[in-house]
């Protein structure tokens, strides 16, 4: 039975991913007529999307925003449209694309540069506002994960709710709601698949202590991989994706036991140094064969900041909520983010 | 438990506290030719006033705002835009997002542009003053006063087609230092501005036109003797900016030179006498 079930979903996504194919038809012009489904990056002359599984760049203004429906006519070349021109933009009203524009505008009118587009890629994933020049330097400092909506954030959102749920609600009610704010903050965050990993896997961890299953992280990983191929068997070819799976995959495997061997080092850099030695096990070599540079001193500098991290996304968070009601209180404790982004960016050119 | 979440809240109240206690501006009034690679973007600050003149061709005028006001300012007091080319104005339209803006001083000329149609939504959405530079026109803020020599009535009606020559020109006064801004002037427009002798000598000078050949002229640095040229500049810019033929004059007149290409923001600082290079 046991063996049925693995049989099948193996051969499922298998099947999903080799016959799945991005209809090429290079030299072709579209029209492509969709919702923009993942953030847009922004650049100093251009802004990239992606759109039906093809790379557009567009010009940098109207800016596109996440939710957004557009219009857009180009010539399909290598799974990139070229030569794109953006004939139509409806802006999103749906509610949540349109709440998380509004925290990011209230992070960018209250925090200066790099502080509120770090504040904003810790919190909500967004990584548009970020200058080019701070964001290569996250990147050779190998902690541009920080600022990307990952497994992180997902867990952090939980532990949140589970913590704030259960003082009110019996555990059964409180799962509802935490598997309910896991999938919120999903779609907030831009629904990138590192996120949808951790929400599936949250979720199921979550689905299977309640009907009295052991939730062996491992096993949960794979199904979840699984699952997402078979459902969208693009995501193969997704870095993030892949990236999120050999991360959690080696903290798994590894951080308790880097955690033991190190009890020497203070708790405060600890819990960084293990969890960034464990995934840098399984991520370096990708990161080094796809992007051909890998620096060395990333777990030093991942220690010395990842403490920050969840109060950063803490304060900032209820900041932002605070401040679309109440727009001076929330400043005002938006403010007590600066010191600790003023140390993650002090950090961060210092080793760069 | 409850005890270390108090703690750390506390403690975090006092760093932010202190950053803004070591953040607060000092009494002198700063010129910061900022570092937005091809384009222009110059912040003037004293103490809490900001004047912000062009935002450069893209974001990175931002950086150089953060840089150099308190975090907790969120007002930039005065923007000018010198004209509207994308090198000049593109920054200018995140700054009206971000910032408050009290006062936007800017020449009714069209653009071939689409962003700028941005640029006018954005400004739209703000309380912002929008008034039309005219020469003759005084401006003062705490103690600059910034005294617009170009464009002239004469000038408007005539018009030209070269964007360019609609720069707005301004003479920045703190006190003893003077400053000159020339946006990206060509050398008919300084003959014109000669003419008139509406410019005198002044100890700073933005260089017209991003030092290229069809700006500066040797009647204009003879007329300023300025003691600093800034040239705004990016590294291995398309149009061979700075031209050697510009840098040159400035050589031979022994005028010193810093340019932002080289050495990234160009800061100076004066207390209304003289004034300091803070760049080595």
């Amino acid at each position: 039975m046991k063996l049925l079930f693995w049989g099948l979903l193996f051969f499922l996504a298998l099947f999903r991913v080799l016959t799945f194919k991005v209809p090429v038809t290079d030299g072709q012009k579209v029209k492509i007529t969709t919702r923009v489904l993942q953030e847009p990056q922004r650049f100093s002359n251009y802004q990239k999307l992606i759109l039906e599984n093809l790379t557009v760049y567009l010009d940098p203004y109207p800016e596109i925003f996440y939710g957004d429906e557009v219009v857009v006519e180009g010539v399909i070349s290598q799974n990139k449209l070229v030569n794109a021109k953006l004939l139509k933009l409806q802006e999103s009203r749906a509610v949540l694309p349109t709440f998380r524009k509004s925290l990011i505008n209230f992070y960018q009118n209250n925090l200066p540069e790099p502080h509120a587009s770090l504040v904003a890629g810790i919190t909500l994933g967004s990584k548009s506002g970020l200058g080019k020049d701070f964001w290569d330097k996250l990147k050779n400092t190998g902690v541009a994960h920080v600022v990307v909506a990952s497994g992180t954030n997902i867990t952090l959102v939980a532990g949140f709710l589970v913590g704030l749920t259960t003082l009110f609600l019996k555990r059964r009610l409180a799962i509802v709601f935490v598997l309910a704010g896991i999938w919120l903050y999903a779609v907030l965050s831009g629904f990138d698949a590192p996120i949808i990993r951790a929400a599936v896997m949250g979720s199921l961890a979550f689905t299977a202590q309640e009907v009295g299953r052991l939730a062996q992280s491992f096993r949960i990983l794979v199904i979840t991989g699984l699952l997402m191929l078979i459902i969208k068997p693009v995501w193969i070819r997704d870095l993030g994706f892949i990236l999120s799976f050999v991360a959690t995959g080696s903290l798994i495997a590894f951080q308790e036991r880097i955690n033991r061997k190190i009890q020497v080092l203070p708790a405060v850099i600890r819990e960084g140094v293990s969890t960034s030695l464990a995934a840098q096990i399984g991520v370096a070599p990708i990161l080094f064969v796809t992007f051909g540079a890998f620096n060395i001193l990333s777990p030093v500098i991942n220690a010395l900041i990842l403490w920050s991290v969840p109060l950063i996304m803490v304060v900032s968070g209820v900041a932002g909520l605070l401040g679309l009601i109440f727009p001076f209180l929330g400043r005002m404790v938006l403010y007590l983010t600066y010191p600790l982004t003023s140390w993650f960016v002090f950090v961060v050119n210092f080793f760069d | 438990m409850r005890l270390k979440y108090l703690f750390s809240v506390l403690a975090l109240i006092t760093l932010t506290i202190w950053g803004t206690v070591l953040a607060y501006p000092d009494k002198k009034l700063h010129i910061i030719a900022c570092d937005v690679g091809q384009g222009d973007a110059i912040l003037a600050v004293y103490g809490n006033f900001q004047i912000l003149t062009d935002g450069g061709p893209d974001n990175k005028v931002l950086e150089c705002l953060s840089k150099h006001m308190p975090f907790w300012d969120r007002e930039v007091e005065l923007v000018i835009l010198t004209h509207p080319q994308t090198d000049h104005f593109t920054g200018l339209i995140e700054v009206f997002k971000r910032y408050k803006v009290d006062t936007f001083l800017v020449s009714e000329v069209k653009s071939s542009a689409q962003s700028y149609e941005v640029l006018k939504k954005a400004v739209g959405s703000t309380p912002a003053r929008v008034v039309q530079p005219k020469e003759g026109m005084v401006i003062r803020l705490g103690l600059i006063q910034i005294d617009i020599l170009h464009p002239s009535e004469s000038f408007l009606q005539q018009g030209s087609r070269d964007l360019n020559d609609y720069s707005t020109v301004y003479k920045l006064k703190f006190g003893d230092f003077e400053a000159l801004f020339t946006g990206d002037i060509s050398p008919r427009i300084i003959g014109e501005l000669l003419a008139k002798n509406a410019i005198g000598p002044v100890d700073y000078i933005k260089i017209p036109h991003h030092g290229s050949r069809n700006g500066t002229t040797l009647g204009l640095l003879e007329a300023t003797v300025p003691k600093l040229a800034v040239i705004s500049v990016g590294r291995k810019n398309s149009y061979g900016h700075p031209h050697s033929e510009v840098l040159k004059m400035l050589k031979d007149l022994g005028i010193e030179v810093r340019r932002t290409d080289e050495m990234g923001d160009v800061e100076i600082e004066s207390d209304g006498k003289g004034f300091k290079l803070l760049n080595p």
